[in-house]
This record gives C-alpha cells, structure tokens and sequence, in this order.
C-alpha cells in the first residue's frame, strides 16, 4: 500500500486518528484543568515566584530535600545545569514558589558554604499578581494570533473548507500539543507561551502549502499526485526545523532555550500527524465534491 | 558557458550587507577599556565623559582591565604622617589624598573627615611646627604635603590632562567590541518592573514625572549605564521598567523600593523635606564636607557615622528659627546646653537619627545643617563601607526628593555577567551545530553541494541583516531576540525549500516558465510569512511588553528574510540550474 493509494481511497479513515486525539487531548485538558484549576502547568514566571541560578560545581545532592523541609508550603524544583558535552555540572537551577528571596539566599548561602553574590548569582522575581495577568494576557494573545491567522488564511484562500481546514489543522496541532505539556508535566513560563505561538507559524507553513499545491495546481497531475508532491516539500521542511530544533535542546545551556525547543520539537511531531492526516484528507475531500460538481 | 552575470537582487542583497555591516562596525580588536561612569569634578570639566575608550594613562596603555588597575593602584598617593599643631595641642595623623578637615577664615576647623584627630572649632596653628598666620599660607602648606599632579588620560576623543590630588573614581568595562548593544541576559545586571501604588488611576503624565525623578536618582546615584521606559499592559495597568547593566539587585532595590520621603522635624513640626524647594545644596563627593566622622566598636562589630553637611533654602531656615524659638533649653547628660526637643531626621517615616540642637541655635535661622547617620559591620573597614553606602542612598534621596508614588517591585531579575558570557558563547554553538544539521538534512534530500552553499549564504546573511538592524535602532541583544532569531532563521530555511521544490525540482510544478515557478513558491511564502506576523502582533504589548523582543525580532528577521534574502536565493538558483 502506497501513499497514493492512502490518499486516493482511505482519505476519510485518515480523519480519524486525529479527530481522536484532539478529543482525547480535550478530556485530558479537561481533566487537568479540574485537578489543577488551569489548563496548563505554569511555572514561577506565571506562578510567582523565584527562580534562582548559581553558577557552582559543586554538587549538592539533598538541596532539594534541604529546601523542600524548609519551605514545606513551597512549590519548588532543583535542576542542575551542565555545558554541552560534558557531564561537568556548572550550575543550579532552583525555581520556588512562596517565598523572600533574602530568606531563600541567606538559607543557600548556610547551605552551600560560600557567598552569594553579583559573579556567581541570577535571580529572577515575580510577583504573584504579576504573573497571574501575564498568564491571562498570554492567553488572550495566543487567541489573538488564532484569529488573526484565521483571517489571513481566509483572506488568502478566499474558499471557506479549505480555510477552516488550514486553521483546524492548527488548533489541533496546538491542543494536543498542550495536552502532551501537560501528560509530561512541562510546566510553561512565558517564553513556552511564545513558543507554542511560534508553533502556529511552523504549523501554518506547511498547510498552506499543501492546500496552494493541490487547489492552484489543476492542470498537473492528479490531486493526490499534487498532494504527494507537496508532503514532500512541507517534510523536508518540517524534518530540517526538527533537527535543528533537537540540536538546540541538547547543545543548549539556557532553560528558556531549552522549553521552547522541546515545545517546538512536540509540537511539530504533532503538526505531521494533524497536517498529513487532518489537512490532507480534508483536501482530498473537498477537491473531489468540486470536482464532482463541477 | 554563459556569461556569469550577478543578478540584481543579489546586488541589493549585498548592499544590504554592506549596511548591515557598518551599522554593526564589529572592531574585534577594540583595545582599551570603556568609561561607564565617572565622578563630576576636574575631569568631567575638562572633557573625561561616559562611554570614551581610555587608550592610556599617563602615557601608559592600557588594553585590558588588570591593566588599567595596575596602573590605577600605582598612581595611588602614599600614606603620609603629618603633625598638626593647633590650639589644644598636637595630633599626629596619616593623610593620603585629602588633609581631612576644613578651616575657615580664622584658621578654625569647620568640618572633619573620618580618622582625623582635630575637632570642630579647634584652631590649627601649624603643621608639624611650620605657622601659618592666614588661610592661603595653610592652603599652600597642605599643597606641599598633598601635591596636585598633572593626569593625563588618553582617549578615543582625545587627550586630556589636568591638576588633581588624585586620580578621579571612574567605572570602567571593556571596550565593546561591535555596535550590537547586549542586553542584560548577556551581560549581567538588573531589570526590575515597577508597579506604582495609587488608589487613583495613573495619568501619563504622572509616570513621566515618575520616570523623570527615578532616572535621576539612579544617576545621581552612580547608575548611568540605565534604560527606562514606561509598560503597559492590556488591562491599562501602568508599569515603569528598569534595566540597569553591571548594577546588582540590592543597590537597585534599595533605591527603588523606598519613596525617600524624607523629613526633618522638631516635635510634629516639619522643618525641611527632601528635594530642591528646602535643601538647594547637598554636599556630595567632597571629602571637606561629606564622609564618615567617627567609627567605634561595639559588643558585635563597628559602628560607624557618617555626617554630610547640607543648605537650607531661607524658607526652610525662617522655619527652623520659628520652631527652635518655642523651645526651652535644657542640660545634656554630658552637661551641654541644648534645646528640648530634638531634630528628628524621618525617612520613609522610620526615623533614621535624632540630633540635640545646641543652646546657641535657638531662633537661628540656620542654614547650613550637618546630617548624620549609622552604618556598622562586623569590622571597621566593612562598617566604614556599609556607612558611606548609607550616606551616598540618603544623599541622593535628598538631591532629587521623594517619589511621587510608592512604588512595589513586581519582578526583578538580576543576572549574573558570567552566566550571561557564557550563555552567549552557548548560543553561538547551538546556532553553528544546528546550522551544521540543517546542511545535513539538506544534502540527504538533494544530494547536492550546488544547493547547499547559496542557502548557507542565506542564512548567514539574514544573521548579520537582523543583527544590523538590531545595531541601528538601538535594540538590545537577549534571549527573547536570540530566541527571535532563531525563528526567524528557521522559517527562513522552510521557505528556501519551498523555493528550491517549486523551481529546480519544478517538474512536479504546474509551470513550465521559471517566472511563473517563482511566482508559485512566493505566493505560499507570502501567506505563511503574514500568518508567522500575525501570530506575533499581539505580543507586542502582552506582560508589560516584556516578550515584545520575541516578536520584535521575528518580526524583523522574516521580513528582511522575504524582501531581501530569499529573492535573491531565488535569483542565485536561477542562475546556478536554470539550464
């Protein structure tokens, strides 16, 4: 069984695989949402809180014990932070939620054994109420975007299934994306918010693509072949951004770096299945009805 | 073979670059080392500003900082003991830059610096057993002891010398090495969002008056190297953000967090307040009339008082002979006749010192006030410090007056500059290992080096048009741009494939005529290059603006990707498989 054949007479059994997981993404957000009050994890920059770096190569096994005994009603993770190609730990990584900072650094410092200053100490702060209207704000932009692309799309295509198509291949990529942030725990801060943003562009390249092949491209082919022929090209797109995308999230030391490459890299993953099976097939669907009418 | 002929878009492309390449003005090999701020006085007047690149001193080059310390701790004066001959008898002292006190007319002291034995209203008859009989032969006696030198400081403006008693306190860094600013997650320093407190909504023209005394607080105080701006978020919520480099958090944070109200009372009366309108003059970087003047241990440590002398405006000084009129005149413990009430010094409404009013100032319109404060730490030189620190707050405080808002911190980053170097030389290994990737994947999909090269010249070039851009409007360098341009670099790539599967792999294409092939593939990198725009508009003001370089950058980058480099990787292609 060929691709052709796929696209040719199973297009509608493609529907399928992802109209499940968009439902399944949906209960499984539901579900988080009821246990957690969000639809996401949010990390301290949306959370409020502290994250607080220390550049040291000293290991300190039970700081995460240490700290947790501490400040039992906090939130918090200890993460160490080693240089591309090296085991070698150059520092720590705490994110903590509850807290003064002056308490946090003065207790690091006891802990630790040396000074915390300037040289070897970033911090960051939020506020709580601060980060709650991020979090609101950054939501309304990722609707915002939604939208606007919509309109672009529509704009562009000037044809209402095709559009609706291009923009429901999206929002699926989006919400099973969020959905695997949730079933692995990731949690997001406001660049993992930017970067599922950027996911809509990445997501958006390749369903234009495919649906300017097969609808301006009438006299070449047949719609599958023209299909084919832009899988082929919207692939090769998504598998050179992956890998690129993947050496960044092991080469690079910057947690921000780090959850917008692995936000990407899923979300890609997902954006294959929502644009080759979702995408595609609607496209198949809907040049044959013309065709059939016409 | 046909004429190679280079086409028009590649000109313009590498026009561009030209462009780009003198707006960054990379000077590798940048020697000397930048001011980034410096004490006014003699050598501001004569020309030594922020931002010039000293190249020597004294004759001397400098090229990096271990070198301009070595020559800075060289050209410190040496200790030196005197014997100061006065009224009440000899003191022995060690003097290095400054004689210590000040006399006025009658050779009576008027003020005394930190370590120097003499006292207020002694007489100074002599040094070691040299008379004077006036001010100007003391004056030349103390320039015997404490010669003025000539400096000379060569710089990339010029060269500059001038007569001081030492060398003047500069900040200095490296030399940039390029125009590209980097932005603090680079370079280390602090950014901090302020959220004013009111229970009124806040107009613009409050947060510009906001903004106004905050940045000249923070260069009075030192911080000049500050960027300042005005957010807003979409709820309306106003917000004014900081971002200083080379700045750590606590001094930021102490000079933000606190409105600096400051108060002189007697009693419930105000005397004076902070700010211009009461006190026209604060002495400041003057070792005459500003500096620590006693230090003594406690059971923990030292504790040590600074004392700075201020002017009262008329106003202020009616005032002050209005109220102390009021008041009686009592016995001190130390059997002096003072008034009996004291001066109380309130900041912020915490009282920060509490002074006795001599018997002899009761109804004086004074106008001139020595304020004094504490400082102490486990030992004396860390007590000395810690007091000077507190001076410099409250001097600044009292130079530019209170706040007009309270002002709570709603987040402060504070990065360290070795996190920052080293997350920069990080990201260039991750853009060169992915770049290397990209060629991989690229080359197992076409098989050919004839494709590779152009598209490596695509994206090196929208690096440096994007990093050009950023050198020109000023932008600062930092993750949300680095992330930017990372996305900007990876649409970029996706639509050179489009471009390359649309022409030189054109069979599958509806077009036979290369033009129209072109046409083909602009019209998807069109589409998708405005949804990628649109998705990033409404980042512009979302969180206080604080990702807005995100989609600045992307922005930017996919737009000189679509108007310059990918017309002319279409017209390179062209050239190279057209047959």
């Amino acid at each position: 069984m060929n691709f052709n054949e796929i696209y040719n007479k199973h297009y509608k059994k493609l529907f399928i695989i992802p109209i499940l997981l968009v439902i399944l993404a949906f209960l499984f957000i539901g579900n988080h949402y009821n246990k957690t009050g969000d639809f996401i994890n949010k990390d301290v920059s949306l959370k409020g809180g502290v994250t607080a770096t220390i550049s040291t190569s000293q290991i300190v096994p039970d700081l995460e014990s240490f700290l947790q005994s501490n400040f039992p009603e906090s939130d918090l993770s200890v993460r160490t932070l080693s240089e591309f190609g090296t085991s070698e730990q150059i520092g720590i990584l705490i994110e903590i939620t509850n807290i003064d900072d002056k308490i946090l650094q003065s207790l690091l410092e006891e802990k630790l054994g040396f000074d915390l200053n300037q040289d070897n100490f970033s911090l960051e702060i939020v506020g709580s109420s601060l980060g709650n209207s991020f979090y609101k704000q950054m939501l309304v932009a990722i609707l915002l975007a939604f939208l606007f692309m919509a309109l672009v799309v529509l704009i562009t295509f000037r044809t209402f299934i095709p559009s609706i198509a291009v923009v429901f291949a999206a929002f699926s990529d989006i919400i099973i994306t969020i959905a695997i942030l949730d079933l692995i725990g990731l949690k997001l801060s406001t660049a993992g918010i930017a970067a599922l943003l950027m996911l809509i562009g990445y997501s958006i390249d390749t369903d234009v693509l495919l649906t300017t092949k097969v609808l301006k491209g009438k006299n070449i082919g047949s719609v599958t072949e023209r299909l084919i022929n832009g899988a082929k090209t919207g692939l090769t797109m998504t598998i050179t951004t992956l890998v690129a995308v993947t050496i960044g999230y092991i080469v690079t030391t910057s947690s921000i770096l780090k959850e917008m490459f692995l936000i990407i890299i899923i979300g890609l993953l997902v954006d294959i299945i929502s644009t080759y099976c979702m995408n595609a097939g609607l496209l198949v669907w809907y040049a044959r009805r013309k065709n059939g009418k016409v | 073979m046909a004429k190679f002929k280079i086409p028009i878009r590649v000109w313009i492309l590498l026009f561009a670059l030209v462009l780009a390449f003198l707006a960054i003005n990379p000077t590798p090999y940048a020697e000397g080392i930048q001011i980034k701020s410096v004490e006014s006085g003699v050598a501001t007047e004569n020309g030594l500003a922020i931002g010039q690149i000293i190249t020597h001193i004294n004759g001397e080059p400098i090229d990096s900082f271990s070198e301009y310390n070595e020559i800075i701790n060289s050209l410190q004066n040496k200790e030196q003991t005197i014997t100061l001959n006065t009224g009440k008898g000899d003191y022995e002292y060690n003097i290095t830059n400054d004689i210590g006190f000040v006399l006025n007319e009658n050779l009576t002291v008027t003020y005394t610096d930190v370590g120097t034995p003499v006292q207020v209203g002694d007489t100074i008859l002599g040094i070691n057993e040299h008379e004077f009989t006036n001010l100007s032969s003391f004056n030349n006696k103390v320039n015997e002891f404490l010669p003025k030198k000539v400096y000379k400081i060569t710089t990339n403006k010029g060269e500059i010398a001038f007569l001081a008693r030492s060398f003047p306190e500069l900040r200095v860094g490296e030399a940039a090495k390029s125009n590209i600013k980097k932005g603090l997650d680079l370079e280390g320093g602090t950014r901090v969002l302020l959220k004013p407190i009111s229970e009124n909504t806040i107009s613009q023209s409050e947060i510009a008056d906001l903004i106004k005394v905050l940045s000249n607080r923070l260069n009075i105080y030192g911080l000049s190297d500050l960027k300042i701006r005005e957010a807003k978020d979409w709820s309306g919520e106003r917000f004014v953000l900081i971002e200083i480099a080379g700045a750590s958090q606590e001094e930021v944070r102490d000079l933000i967090a606190q409105q600096g109200k400051f108060e002189a009372k007697i009693g419930e009366e105000i005397v004076f307040e902070g700010g211009k309108k009461d006190i026209p003059f604060v002495c400041r970087n003057d070792g005459s009339c500003s500096g620590v003047s006693s230090c003594s241990p406690t059971t923990d440590g030292y504790y040590c008082i600074f004392e700075f002398v201020i002017h009262l405006s008329p106003e202020a000084a009616q005032r002050h002979a209005n109220i102390t009129n009021k008041l009686g005149v009592i016995v001190s413990e130390n059997e002096k006749e003072i008034l009996s009430e004291n001066l109380d010094f309130y900041l912020d409404d915490q009282q920060v010192d509490s002074l006795n009013i001599g018997a002899d100032l009761k109804g004086s319109e004074t106008t001139s006030i020595a304020i004094s404060g504490p400082g102490s730490a486990p030992n004396r030189d860390g007590a000395i410090e810690n007091a000077l620190n507190n001076m410099d707050k409250l001097q600044t405080v009292l130079i530019t007056g209170s706040l007009p808002f309270d002002l709570e911190i709603v987040k402060l980053d504070s990065i360290s500059p070795l996190l920052g170097q080293s997350f920069l030389k990080n990201s260039i290994i991750v853009g060169l290992i992915a770049l290397l990737g990209v060629a991989c994947v690229i080359y197992i999909r076409y098989r050919s080096i004839k494709i590779i090269l152009p598209m490596m010249f695509t994206i090196l070039s929208e690096i440096i048009l994007i990093l050009g851009f950023a050198a020109l409007i000023n932008w600062n360098l930092d993750v949300a741009a680095i992330a930017g341009i990372l996305a900007a670099i990876g649409t970029g790539v996706d639509h050179q494939i489009v471009i390359i599967d649309e022409t030189i792999k054109g069979n599958s294409s509806q077009y036979s005529n290369w033009k129209q092939k072109l046409k083909g593939a602009f019209f998807i990198i069109f589409v998708a290059y405005a949804t990628t725009v649109a998705a990033m508009l409404p980042l512009w003001n979302a969180g206080a603006g604080l990702i807005r370089g995100f989609a600045v950058t992307t922005i930017v980058g996919v737009t000189i990707g679509v108007f310059l480099t990918r017309p002319a990787f279409a017209a390179i292609a062209e050239r190279l498989f057209k047959e």
